[in-house]
């Protein structure tokens, strides 16, 4: 499934992709984010866009989320950063909202410590996260 | 209800349908990420939880 969203900033209009991907991986799809080059017709997601409106982009990948699972209620969603950087961020981005989504979804993170999954805790340190929805009954 | 209050009032996005986005079907446009999914899934494995299978 592919979402494709504006982002409209100091930089001016950037069009951005979101995309879910089939892992291979019963149930599992990948979640890639970046923005489009018309020109290119490819998608960079290691661009920094810095149009100064990365807290609505994150928030709209977000919405896409609940989006992508309405339609596919079993599915669970895993996400990386394309970088450590961009991964934190995301972190941060699930630590700021992270009461509103548990209402929604169950959150996990690969611990860097531990490398093992976890229930995502706020403070820890993850390298990619998965999502799913909280009435799943489909179980990896 | 305006467009923004909609959007405001709903978490899910106000999608609209774009056929253009057609020519993008079957295709990996992160080919890359995906092989780090298939990488880290395979390494770490899965998360253990308590739901039961359908």
């Amino acid at each position: 499934m592919i979402f494709e969203f504006i982002s409209e900033g100091s930089r001016g209009l950037v069009k951005k992709m979101v995309t879910y991907t089939f892992t291979g991986s019963e149930n599992i799809y990948n979640l890639g984010f970046g923005d489009y080059n018309e020109i290119t017709k490819s998608i960079d997601d290691k661009s920094v866009t810095n149009n100064g409106d990365s807290q609505k982009v994150l928030a709209t990948v977000a919405s896409t989320i609940y989006a992508f699972t309405q339609k596919y209620p079993t599915a669970w969603i895993f996400a990386t950063g394309s970088t450590s950087v961009r991964t934190r961020l995301y972190r941060m981005g699930i630590t700021t909202n992270i009461e509103e989504i548990k209402v929604d979804f169950d959150v996990y993170g690969l611990s860097t410590e531990t490398s093992e999954w976890e229930e995502f805790v706020i403070g820890e340190d993850y390298l990619a996260f998965l999502i799913t929805k909280k009435d799943n009954i489909f179980a990896l | 209800m305006t467009m923004i209050e909609k959007l405001n009032t709903s978490k899910v996005p106000i999608l609209v349908f774009d056929k253009r986005l057609e020519e993008f079907r079957g295709k990996n446009l992160f080919p890359e990420k995906l092989e780090q999914a298939k990488e880290i899934l395979a390494k770490f494995g899965l998360p253990k939880q308590n739901k039961k299978p359908c």
